[in-house]
C-alpha cells in the first residue's frame, strides 16, 4: 500500500485531482438534483432527495470502480514496468500478491468516500440526521468485500488476456447501472427491473441508502452482501492463483 | 559430500513448438560459483526462470535445497538479477524500490530498512539509491538490481549478465560483494571472459 501511495504521490497533480474531482462529481448530481426537483415522483429508497439519492450512486460506484478498474489498471502497470515478475519472484503466497495489488485502491477509495459526504453535508446540506453510522461503516465493508472477489477476478483476466481495461470498465457500468446507482431501478421496464433485482450492487445500494437516510433495514442487505463476499473473495484469489500458474507454465508472466 | 543447493535433472522448456532447453542437468553446492555461457537464444535467461521459478519447466525438475523451484520456500533461498533488468517501480527511488522488496523478503520494516542502509554502504549506492529510477542510467539500475538480489542474503544467486554495463569500479564493487559471501552459491550466465575466470567452473549451452 506504501508503494502506491507513494506512486501515486509522486503525481502530484493528479494525485490533488483525485480528490478535486470528488467535489465536480457531488456538484454535477447537485445542479441535477436542482433542477428535476419534484418533477420525478419515484420512489427513493428512503432519500430526501434525489441528489441524497445519487450521493449513495457516487459513493458505492467509486468502490465497485475501484474494484474493477482500479485494481486492472495497477496489475497492468505492474505488466508493463516488468515488476509483476519481479514481485511474483518473491517468497509471497498468490493471495498475498492479489491482495497488495488490491490495498491501495480501496483504501483510497474509503478517502474518497469520506470526501464525498463532507462535501455533501457540508456544502449542499444532506441531512444525516436519521444516519446509523455503525449500519453504513458495515455496509462499505461488505460491499468492499464483495468488490475485492470481483476486482481479483477482473485481476485475474488481467493476466490472462493483458488489456481487459475495457471489459473492466463495462462492468463497472453494469454494474451500477443495474444496481440502481443514479435512478431507481422501479424506473426500469419489468423485464429490466427483474434482472437488476439480482445485481449484488442493488442490494449495496438499497442498504447504503438505508442506512444513511431511514437508519433501518440495512441488515439483511449486509447479510447478504457477506454471504456473496464469502464465496466471491475465495472464488477470486483461486482464479488469480490459476491464471498465475498457467502465465508461469506459458512463461508469459514477463509479457506485455 | 555437500547437499548440493541447486539441482536440475533433465530440464527441459518449450516455448509453442521450439525447445530451447533439452534436457539440461546442473548441480550447484553451496559457495561455488558456476558460469553459465553459450550464444544468445541458446536459453541461459530461460534456464535461470525456471531456476526462479518464474517459469515452470516443460519436463524434468528444479529443486533449490530440496524444494521445487518456485515454492515459497525455494524463492526465499534465491536472489535473481535478470539481464537488462527495469523491472522496478520507475518514479519511486533506488531507497524506495528496495526498501518495498526488502519488506517483502523479510516482513519487517525495521529489519528491511536497515538491510537497504547495509547493502547501499557495502555497494556504494548513494546515488542510486538517492535518486528516481527513471533518472537512472542503466548501470545505475543494474547495481540496484544486484543489490536487489542481496536482499536478506539468499543462499544461491542467479544472475543474468550482471557485469554487463558497469563501469570498472562497480564491477570491482560487484565481485567484492560476492568474495565476501563464500558461502553463497551463484549462477552466473555472462559473455565475459574475465567473469568466467572468477568462477569455478563453467556450463556451456549450446544453440538448440
Amino acid at each position: 500500500m506504501r508503494r502506491d501511495w507513494l506512486i501515486a504521490r509522486s503525481y502530484r497533480t493528479a494525485y490533488v485531482l483525485t480528490f478535486g474531482s470528488a467535489i465536480f462529481n457531488v456538484l454535477a448530481y447537485y445542479f441535477i438534483s436542482e433542477t428535476f426537483d419534484g418533477g420525478a415522483g419515484a420512489q427513493l429508497d428512503g432519500a430526501p432527495s434525489y441528489f441524497a439519492f445519487a450521493l449513495v450512486g457516487i459513493v458505492i460506484t467509486t468502490t465497485v470502480q475501484s474494484a474493477a478498474l482500479a485494481v486492472a489498471r495497477r496489475l497492468r502497470e505492474e505488466q508493463l514496468t516488468g515488476t509483476l515478475e519481479a514481485v511474483a519472484g518473491q517468497p509471497l503466497r498468490d493471495a498475498e500478491l492479489a491482495v497488495g495489488l488490491a490495498g491501495y485502491p480501496f483504501v483510497l477509495s474509503g478517502l474518497r468516500t469520506i470526501a464525498y459526504m463532507l462535501v455533501a453535508g457540508l456544502l449542499f446540506g444532506v441531512s444525516f440526521a436519521e444516519t446509523d453510522w455503525v449500519g453504513f461503516v458495515v455496509i462499505i465493508f461488505t460491499t468492499t468485500a464483495f468488490v475485492l472477489g470481483l476486482g481479483l477476478l477482473i485481476a485475474a483476466l488481467v493476466l490472462l488476456v493483458k488489456r481487459a481495461e475495457s471489459l473492466a470498465g463495462l462492468a463497472t457500468f453494469g454494474l451500477a447501472f443495474l444496481g440502481g446507482a443514479f435512478f431507481p431501478v422501479e424506473a426500469f421496464p419489468s423485464w429490466l427491473e427483474a434482472i437488476a433485482r439480482l445485481a449484488p450492487t442493488r442490494l449495496a445500494y438499497d442498504g447504503t441508502r438505508e442506512a444513511l437516510y431511514t437508519g433501518e433495514g440495512w441488515g439483511s442487505d449486509a447479510a447478504i452482501l457477506l454471504a456473496i463476499a464469502a464465496v466471491a473473495v475465495p472464488v477470486g484469489i483461486w482464479a488469480f492463483d490459476r491464471a498465475l500458474r498457467r502465465q508461469r507454465r506459458r512463461g508469459t508472466l514477463g509479457e506485455y | 559430500m555437500t547437499e548440493p543447493i541447486l539441482e536440475v535433472r533433465g530440464l527441459r522448456r518449450s516455448f509453442g513448438t521450439r525447445e530451447v532447453l533439452t534436457g539440461v542437468d546442473l548441480e550447484i553446492g553451496p559457495g561455488e560459483r558456476v558460469a553459465l555461457r553459450g550464444p544468445n537464444g541458446s536459453g541461459k535467461s530461460t534456464l535461470l526462470r525456471c531456476v526462479l521459478g518464474a517459469l515452470t519447466p516443460t519436463a524434468g525438475e528444479v529443486r533449490v535445497d530440496g524444494n521445487v523451484a518456485g515454492t515459497i520456500a525455494a524463492r526465499r533461498l534465491v536472489g535473481a538479477t535478470f539481464s537488462q533488468d527495469r523491472s522496478f517501480y520507475l518514479r519511486l527511488s533506488g531507497r524506495e524500490n528496495l526498501r518495498f522488496f526488502a519488506r517483502l523478503r523479510l516482513r519487517d520494516a525495521r529489519r528491511a530498512d536497515e538491510e537497504v542502509e547495509r547493502l547501499g554502504e557495502e555497494l556504494e549506492l548513494d546515488r542510486v539509491l538517492a535518486q528516481r529510477v527513471d533518472r537512472c542510467s542503466t548501470g545505475m539500475v543494474q547495481q540496484l538490481g544486484f543489490a536487489r538480489a542481496l536482499l536478506a542474503e539468499p543462499r544461491l544467486l542467479i544472475l543474468d549478465e550482471p557485469t554487463r554495463s558497469l563501469d570498472d569500479a562497480a564491477v570491482g564493487r560487484l565481485w567484492g560483494a560476492l568474495d565476501r559471501r563464500p558461502e553463497t552459491a551463484v549462477l552466473f550466465a555472462t559473455h565475459r571472459v574475465e567473469d568466467v575466470a572468477r568462477c569455478q567452473s563453467e556450463r556451456v549451452l549450446a544453440q538448440s
